[in-house]
């Protein structure tokens, strides 16, 4: 290509120029632009984008507080917290939740059902809410995902706290146990704060017991810390100086006596049964078993379906709360009332009567316990033989409502104050209580004075708890109105004892039924064998056998006649309760074994040896801890480590 | 090669280096040094990884400006076709023989060097625009038969580039040359009629899909940012959180919370600007916009005040590229300009970009210190 030869053009270069400067305005003009742009931005609008700014960088944290600890009279931890090794997942920042599940089930196995779960938990959350993957890792297992964390995006390792029931079984009823959170429980809180901090990852709530009833104050308080994070929730700084500590929940002091819980519990071994030993002065609980029991621990992390279904289905009932629960008609301990209504009555301990083993009243017979009959007994000695005929001659001419009110007077049909739902009233029939009761047949409305011989002998419509016999015991033995506890501080907050007043009943009547049951454990009556020989804890008794089914004439004539060859669910309770010492009553104890035949056979001796353990501690003669200082001791501890 | 040895010649070596333009190499070194000043506090302050190799680039490329700037501008009218048409072949070349980045062929590699064809562009379209237009009369301009050849100058690279696809470095060749045609004198009739067509080949090409998804998401999520929270309007809105938290003095040196945070994406490139607002302010921002402001109008003054006809629109040709990288980058930063991938010239991250710019400003010192040559007369090398 030739050189072209015109290189000064004057117009040309006119030209250029013009358009130079017109291209240079164009330019400057757009620089004014992009300047006016930075002046709005960054002048005009700045405390706009500055709070969005903060809002993008600092971010509220809630610091979970531990649970407040339940202990035993003497301190011993029955629920505290442990470590929890888990695992978390930030849905934002893992990528494939999917992909990500399946890496960690190369370390702990993730089921379907997790999975569901974590799905569902992160609808509901949101995206930038933590979700617990799996807890309670073992310490290895927990190591290695921490280990695989550079391939598990969005995994947050987390060591947490866990409830502990270090007793297991043997605390099961008397404390209950926590579980996950539900819908209805977000919907129950009153506040937003506390919303958000049933929202924590793992965070549970006491579900049954005391963990259920006192959790308001077991919770503790959350506490609160502003961190800064990037734009994935990293947390970059946390900002620990100006958080507010959480504040753990108060401990919970019980009456309970780990101890004599734990050997109570040994002894009702391989029986589905109930024991209750009160402090009779105090009104403390000191046991109280119910077996078989479930083993907390296992509940608090998340039930097994098959183990829930199993323990719904089983004869043994171990979900029952057996001495508040389980109601079962008294027996013959429920001549401990008779007596005393007896006398109210008009009869007179002195006044005999003859037993032949059977009366007949109205259209049949009504049969003694003892085929033979019991000849020719006083009061004090059909408490001692435990002869029914003696009591039904009384209930042909006694009234029906003053065996009610000394019932009542001695604590049976009534529910305790103790801090555990679920606790039965069981009944204690009378006129007022029938014409209720048969409000829809009128002719059943009114009361029979064959009933009443039922119900003297702790029979037919009457019936109550473990907890209300040993109460009914105890008021028996003291003449006074013992009403009994379970929690003995919240806190610092130490609880008074329950006032006990004197019981509104002639203290006179008493005096036959503790002969009456002195001689029954200590004068060869019918519970002989399950006698303490130390002198000093002089134990004094009464034995109960409830029909659960009665042998018919049909069975007779098949030749059943013997309880043991019934099967198991139609064999009589066996029941025993009792005090010691005789002359200084301190403690009261009920023990009833289901369906176990006889309560001289099998409920009095466990009860012998409760109260063995019992007598050889004495715990009522022991310091207890005292609340205040353990919170004490705890908050230096706190402040050190 | 004589001059070299022959000192104190007037056209000698150490005249040329007596009339290096200095202002605009001390302007050119500021960018580059706020370059290496940002990086590092992106980096959260650290030399790695990259505020140590931007600075050693930096001075490589000067290097590179001051020695293109020694070559006498005629040679470099002779090297225009040459150096336009190759760059034309690679680009053709490169979706045969390119690698794939990211979903697009934009590099190849030449004798174990790493190379974009489409940067070399910038530089090709602007010597050979005014090459052209050199030989052309005032009159010839504006006639029509002389048009063909710029517009297929333009039209070939422009639509090599846009189906690698790259719509960013399309867009701003296909400005460059539409400046450097207009500069040199096309007729105000014509360019309205050629904007038009623009706009309607721009319709056209959303029309007819030729634009990629995440083009035409780019643009909408430009016309209306909150479409899209977390994708494209996500990072704009961040970005625009960053300057505007900035305030007008900013936040200071490496305390920018944006950034040092992560909210803000591709921030040692295309949103360096972004952390120097947050962390700068407005007074640090316009400082930073008016050094660049200052490098432009140097270069239409050197375009002023050289003879030659081709020294002057190459040298409008490389300020226009430089102008429309910062204005594109910045303006998309605030959110006056969609979200297409162009770099802050000489504070982004990025070797390429680097030696493109300090390429063209090569030639801008080559005109400057050989303004009174008008090409025609003979003259050595260097």
């Amino acid at each position: 290509m030739a050189p072209v030869i015109n290189t000064h053009d004057p117009e040309r270069q006119e030209t250029v120029s013009r358009r130079t400067v017109l291209f240079g305005g164009a330019v400057g003009t757009l620089f004014l632009c992009i300047s006016g742009r930075l002046y709005q931005l960054q002048i005009a609008d700045h405390e706009k984008y500055l709070d969005l700014a903060q809002e993008n960088q600092f971010n509220r944290r809630i610091l979970t507080p531990l649970r407040g600890e339940i202990i035993d009279r003497f301190g011993n931890v029955l629920a505290s917290n442990r470590k929890n090794f888990r695992i978390l997942l930030i849905p934002e920042q893992a990528r494939d939740i999917e992909a990500t599940l399946n890496k960690i089930s190369d370390i702990v196995p993730v089921g379907d059902k997790t999975r569901a779960r974590i799905l569902r938990e992160i609808r509901r959350r949101g995206a930038f809410t933590p979700v617990e993957i799996e807890d309670n890792l073992s310490w290895g297992d927990f190591s290695r995902v921490n280990y695989e964390l550079p391939h598990l995006p969005g995994v947050l390792p987390d060591v947490g706290e866990t409830r502990d029931y270090p007793l297991g079984p043997a605390s099961a009823f008397v404390i209950g146990y926590v579980g996950a959170i539900t819908e209805s429980d977000l919907a129950q809180q009153e506040t937003d704060a506390d919303r958000t901090l049933l929202r924590q990852p793992g965070f549970k709530v006491g579900r049954e017991g005391l963990e259920r009833t006192y959790e308001k104050e077991l919770r503790g308080q959350a506490g609160r810390m502003n961190v800064k994070i990037n734009a994935h929730g990293r947390v970059i700084e946390e900002f620990a100086d100006e958080a507010t500590p959480p504040v753990q929940g108060k401990t919970l002091t019980l009456t309970i006596d780990a101890e004599l819980q734990e050997a109570a519990m040994k002894e009702l071994e391989g029986e589905s049964a109930a024991a209750v030993v009160m402090d009779i002065v105090t009104g403390d609980i000191l046991v109280l078993a119910s077996t078989p029991a479930f083993n907390p621990n296992d509940f608090n992390v998340g039930i097994d379906p098959a183990l829930w279904k199993e323990f719904n289905e089983s004869p043994y009932k171990p979900l029952l709360n057996k001495p508040l629960s389980g109601v079962y008609p008294p027996g013959s301990t429920f001549k401990i009332v008779s007596a005393i209504a007896a006398q109210r009555a008009g009869f007179k301990p002195s006044e005999t009567a003859h037993c032949s083993g059977k009366l007949w009243y109205g259209q049949r017979y009504f049969h003694c316990w003892k085929r033979g009959g019991h000849g020719t007994v006083d009061m004090k000695g059909a408490i001692k033989h435990s002869c029914d005929v003696y009591f039904y001659e009384i209930a042909k001419q006694i009234d029906v409502d003053i065996i009610a009110d000394t019932a009542r007077k001695l604590g049976l049909g009534e529910a305790y104050e103790l801090g555990v739902s679920g606790q039965k009233r069981g009944v204690v029939p009378d006129r007022a209580w029938k014409r209720q009761y048969f409000a829809g047949e009128p002719e059943n409305r009114s009361w029979f004075q064959g009933e009443t011989l039922s119900v003297i002998i702790g029979q037919g419509y009457v019936t109550s708890t473990p907890l209300q016999l040993c109460v009914m015991t105890a008021r028996a033995a003291t003449g006074r109105a013992v009403r009994p506890r379970l929690v003995r501080a919240v806190g610092d907050l130490v609880l008074p004892a329950p006032n006990a007043p004197p019981i509104d009943l002639d203290p006179e009547h008493f005096k036959i039924v503790h002969e009456g049951m002195n001689a029954v454990t200590n004068e060869w009556g019918t519970a002989a064998r399950s006698r303490l020989e130390d002198p000093n804890w002089q134990l004094a008794g009464k034995t109960g056998t409830s029909q659960v089914y009665q042998i018919t004439a049909e069975d007779r004539a098949r030749g059943l006649t013997d309880p043991e060859e019934l099967p198991w669910e139609r064999r009589d309770h066996a029941l025993f309760v009792c005090y010691m010492p005789y002359e200084n009553p301190r403690y009261a104890c009920s023990v009833v074994v289901e369906h176990g035949i006889g309560g001289a056979r099998m409920a009095g001796p466990k009860a012998r040896e409760i109260m063995r353990a019992v007598a050889k501690k004495d715990p009522a003669s022991r310091p207890t801890v005292d609340p205040s200082s353990l919170a004490q001791i705890r908050g230096r501890n706190l402040r050190e480590g | 090669m004589a001059s070299l040895i022959l000192p104190g010649r007037r056209g000698g070596l150490r005249d040329k280096l007596s009339r290096l333009h200095w202002p605009l190499i001390i302007v050119l070194t500021m960018l580059g040094g706020a370059g290496v000043i940002t990086l590092y506090s992106v980096a959260e302050g650290a030399w790695q990884p990259w505020a140590m190799r931007h600075g050693l680039r930096y001075l490589a490329a000067l290097a590179l400006l001051i020695v293109m700037g020694l070559v006498a501008m005629r040679y470099w009218m002779t090297l225009a076709y040459p150096v336009y048409f190759a760059a034309l072949a690679a680009l053709a070349a490169t979706p045969f023989i390119g690698e794939t980045v990211m979903g697009a062929k934009r590099w190849i590699e030449l004798g174990g060097l790493q190379f974009q064809p489409s940067e070399a562009m910038k530089i090709g379209i602007v010597m050979g625009l005014a090459r052209y237009y050199h030989g052309l009369r005032a009159e010839q301009v504006s006639h029509i038969l002389y048009l063909i050849p710029p517009a297929l100058m333009i039209g070939a690279p422009v639509g090599l580039v846009f189906i690698q696809p790259d719509l960013g470095t399309a867009l701003l060749l296909a400005a460059t040359g539409v400046i450097v045609v207009f500069v040199a004198g096309l007729s105000w009739r014509l360019g309205v009629i050629g904007l038009f067509g623009a706009a309607a080949a721009a319709y056209g090409a959303y029309r007819f899909e030729l634009l990629k998804p995440y083009q035409v998401e780019r643009i909408l999520t430009f016309l209306n940012p909150d479409r899209d929270p977390l994708g494209q309007g996500y990072h704009l809105l961040q970005s625009k959180i960053a300057l505007g938290s900035g305030g007008l003095d900013g936040k200071g040196f490496m305390q920018g919370t944006q950034s040092q945070l992560k909210f803000l994406p591709e921030m040692q490139t295309d949103f360096i600007f972004t952390i120097f607002g947050e962390e700068f302010g407005f007074v640090g921002a316009v400082g930073l916009l008016l050094l660049y402001l200052s490098v432009i109008l140097m270069g239409l003054s050197v375009a002023l005040s050289a003879k030659s006809h081709f020294a002057r629109l190459a040298v409008i040709g490389v300020t226009a590229t430089f102008s429309l990288y910062i204005l594109i980058n910045t303006g998309m930063v605030m959110g006056l300009a969609p979200v297409v991938g162009v770099p802050l010239p000489l504070v982004s991250y990025g070797g390429t970009v680097m030696v493109t710019i300090m390429a063209g400003f090569g030639l801008v010192m080559s005109a400057h210190i050989h303004k009174d040559h008008d090409v025609l007369r003979s003259s050595d090398l260097l």
